[in-house]
């Protein structure tokens, strides 16, 4: 941003950096800038009003005992020892860590072969492309209430059906704590795989066609052509869509609360549904502060993480 | 991103800016009245002709709100900006929670006109853990069987006078295809055992009562565990044997809330529904009147008479009302003969006052249904109410998560999930400053 202002500086005989810190007063600093801040005034009003203050409140709150009317008392780390001692909120831990992976994995891999199958611009796969996307656009409360009469238990509910066609089930799918987190791991992926999936093709649709061809004429095999070109190409997608899916499995939530409600027999908890139900069912808003901020760090440490990871291969990257 | 992700429920307002409560008190500021009824229904209708009678005979405009799903999340909301509305009319099991959050203004009971019309044991229902009253009784309610009279007819039984009765229809009505349909898609128990709200211990409440068991034993104050004591543990047995060993319960039943389960029984799954009086007009119109029966709940066999969960409904007056005078004059006026029975509502699906809080009302003319007559002697005998201690919410969750375990886990001995339980209740009495010495 120097760079115009100090180059005719240069030829003279003084030294460069002074006189031309003392031109930038704040008042040009704002005329020349103030357009953009103008502009950007809307979004960070909003963002302020509905992101930083509320989480500003929220980090005070993790180290108090609420209590709007009778005065809220500070409580110190309370709050923080209560959450790690409670077995409830480990087990919700885990689970949010296995949905995230199980979730992010199967999805990532459904995604990815869903890519490669409808990839291309004939009008059957255009067709073909927009129903499987379907269920990523379908609200979560139909998708949540669809998918629990598809696992209605019982040897009539419509999947023990399909499944006793094939000699097999009845499953208890969400009414089991063995079954329940497995369903609930089945309709995350079939909801979130579509999304990936156009991820990848955008993806795809990036790699150089000759490298194909060039790959063909050496004589490379199906699976060589994926192993030595596809995925090569797709490395700066993966990182993408491994981000996204995986910040998308730690705030799990609506399905679950919709779906389970985090039972049965805390199988399925995780720790939004942990949260809700502390803050909001049992009106321990300070201990579900301090839940709150636990996922604000893990959050922020995997986004960091999955950052410097990106960073490191595109340096490493030839 | 991550910030987004992990705020969502802090920006949704569980967080919202502080206000200020001191307002001035204004004798003709609107009242807002917040009921737990589905919004257009017509127990809406029914509560807003109650308040627009209440405005045109005090002058005091008057605005009902009706929330169902998540009315307390809704209020919670409302507490942390500081806006609550003037009137609450909720479960009286509230009382606790609100009393210890300080969203309630107790009501002074001696100066309150019609208190006497008022029967003493509604009364105690709105008292708190301190003594003082936290609410004015509304309308009050128990809970009995309905049970499907063709299916029963077809299988052959007898009206159930035991558990084992109770027991053996449910068997029948799971595997004799009572609709005959020629599919085994039908079941006995409808059961919301879901931990939502506690709805599992809610429920199992008035089996624990009537097999003679408790949740605490004591009095306010004084207050001792009592869930894993042998009568306890013989009606949560009871309750795993229909889960686990005889299999009559609606599959599913374990993540069901109750709006769940109302279809559960008007569609045909399943026969057996202890369930409220409220329920009859729906059933009466979706399933049909002649179809089903309400049976009291039996005492179990280690009971010594017959016991339900009874509870009802409060008017509650909120904190940092701008009318603190017209919350009262509401409260004394919807607890009078007159706006009483305009809650009833006579047979129809719009009652809100279900059985009516003041002792002057005559019901039997009210409605000319013996079935509501018969809940209503059934409240007076045999209704039993939760214990008195500062917050039963999280005795509640506690034990529905223990009976959903129960219920979910069958390789579960239940005898040791109550001494789990039991610790619990222990622990939570002593928090709550509530437990014997």
């Amino acid at each position: 941003m120097l760079a115009p202002t100090t180059a005719p500086v240069r030829g003279g005989g003084h030294p460069p950096s002074r006189p031309v810190r003392r031109r930038r007063s704040p008042l040009a600093a704002i005329r020349r800038h103030g357009a953009a801040w103008l502009f950007l005034a809307p979004a960070l009003i909003l963002f302020l009003l509905f992101k930083f203050i509320p989480m500003v409140r929220a980090i005070t709150m993790s180290f108090q005992k609420v209590q709007p009317y009778l005065g809220n008392q500070n409580v110190g780390l309370t709050n923080y020892r209560d959450l790690f001692d409670s077995s409830e909120f480990l087990t919700a831990v885990w689970h949010t860590v296995l949905l995230a992976v199980v979730q992010t994995g199967g999805s990532m891999f459904v995604g990815l072969v869903l890519a490669l199958l409808l990839e291309g611009t004939a009008k059957h796969l255009w067709f073909i492309r927009t129903a499987v996307f379907l269920p990523t656009v379908t609200a979560m409360a139909v998708v949540a209430t669809l998918w629990k009469i598809l696992y209605f238990p019982g040897a009539d509910g419509p999947l023990n059906a399909l499944l006793h066609d094939v000699g097999l089930g009845p499953s208890q799918f969400i009414a089991s704590p063995h079954t329940a987190l497995v369903s609930v791991f089945g309709v995350g992926i079939w909801r979130s795989a579509p999304y990936d999936m156009m991820i990848f093709l955008a993806g795809l649709a990036g790699i150089d066609r000759t490298l194909y061809e060039a790959a063909e004429i050496d004589g490379a095999t199906t699976w060589q052509r994926l192993w030595r070109v596809t995925f090569p190409g797709l490395r700066p997608v993966f990182g993408i869509v491994l981000t996204l899916a995986a910040i998308r499995g730690l705030r799990v939530f609506t399905e679950i609360f919709l779906l389970t409600n985090g039972g049965p027999n805390g199988s399925t908890d995780v720790v939004m549904t942990l949260i809700y139900r502390t803050g909001l069912d049992q009106n321990n808003l300070g201990l579900a502060a301090a839940g709150a901020m636990v996922l604000l760090i893990a959050t922020v440490v995997l986004t960091l993480i999955a950052q410097f990871a990106r960073r490191r291969g595109r340096d490493g990257a030839p | 991103m991550a910030v987004a992700a992990t705020f969502v429920i802090a920006a949704s307002g569980l967080v919202a800016c502080g206000g200020s409560d001191s307002k001035k008190s204004d004798a003709k500021a609107e009242l807002r009245i917040w009921v737990r009824k589905p919004p257009g229904g017509n127990t809406e209708k029914t509560d807003d002709a109650l308040a627009a009678k209440f405005t045109a005979q005090t002058g005091i405009p008057s605005k009902v709100t009706a929330l169902f799903d998540d009315f307390d999340t809704k209020l919670q909301q409302a507490a942390t900006q500081k806006k609550l509305p003037d009137i609450v009319i909720n479960d009286t099991d509230k009382l606790g929670t609100y009393q210890q959050q300080g969203i309630v203004v107790p009501v002074d009971k001696s100066s309150f006109t019609g208190a006497s019309d008022i029967s003493d044991v509604s009364w105690n229902a709105a008292t708190g853990a301190d003594g003082k009253t936290y609410g004015v009784p509304f309308s009050l309610q128990t809970y009995a069987l309905l049970i499907r009279k063709d299916w029963r007819t077809k299988v052959g039984l007898p009206e159930p006078k035991t558990w084992v009765d109770l027991d053996a229809l449910a068997k029948a009505f799971t595997t004799q295809d009572p609709d005959g349909d020629k599919k085994a898609d039908t079941y006995g128990y409808v059961i919301p055992a879901s931990t939502k709200k506690g709805y599992a211990s809610w429920y199992f409440s008035s089996w624990l009562w009537a097999d003679g068991g408790d949740f605490l034993t004591g009095a306010p104050g004084a207050y001792a565990s009592a869930i894993n004591q042998p009568n306890a543990v013989a009606a949560a047995n009871e309750w795993k044997k229909q889960f686990c060993t005889d299999k009559t319960v609606v599959p599913g039943s374990i993540n069901a809330q109750t709006t769940d389960a109302h279809p559960l029984f008007e569609s045909g799954k399943g026969g057996i529904y202890l369930t409220g009086p409220y329920n009859m007009a729906r059933f009466d119109k979706n399933l049909g009147k002649a179809k089903y029966e309400v049976v009291q709940l039996p005492a179990g066999p280690s009971g010594s008479g017959p016991a339900a969960l009874g509870e009802g409904e409060n008017i509650y007056l909120m904190a940092g009302s701008a009318n603190p005078s017209g919350q009262i004059k509401f409260a004394e006026y919807a607890t009078t003969v007159e706006a009483q029975i305009l809650g009833m509502a006579g047979n129809t699906d719009g009652n809100v006052v279900r059985s009516p809080a003041n002792t002057k009302v005559d019901t039997e003319s009210v409605r000319n249904d013996p079935r509501w007559t018969s809940f209503s002697q059934w409240l007076t005998k045999d209704a039993r109410y939760i214990p008195r201690v500062p917050d039963w919410t999280p005795f509640r969750q506690d034990s529905a998560n223990t009976l959903n375990a129960i219920a979910s886990d069958c390789s579960l001995d239940v005898k040791a999930q109550l001494d789990k339980l039991n610790d619990d209740f222990n622990s939570l009495l002593a928090k709550q400053g509530a437990k014997a010495k």
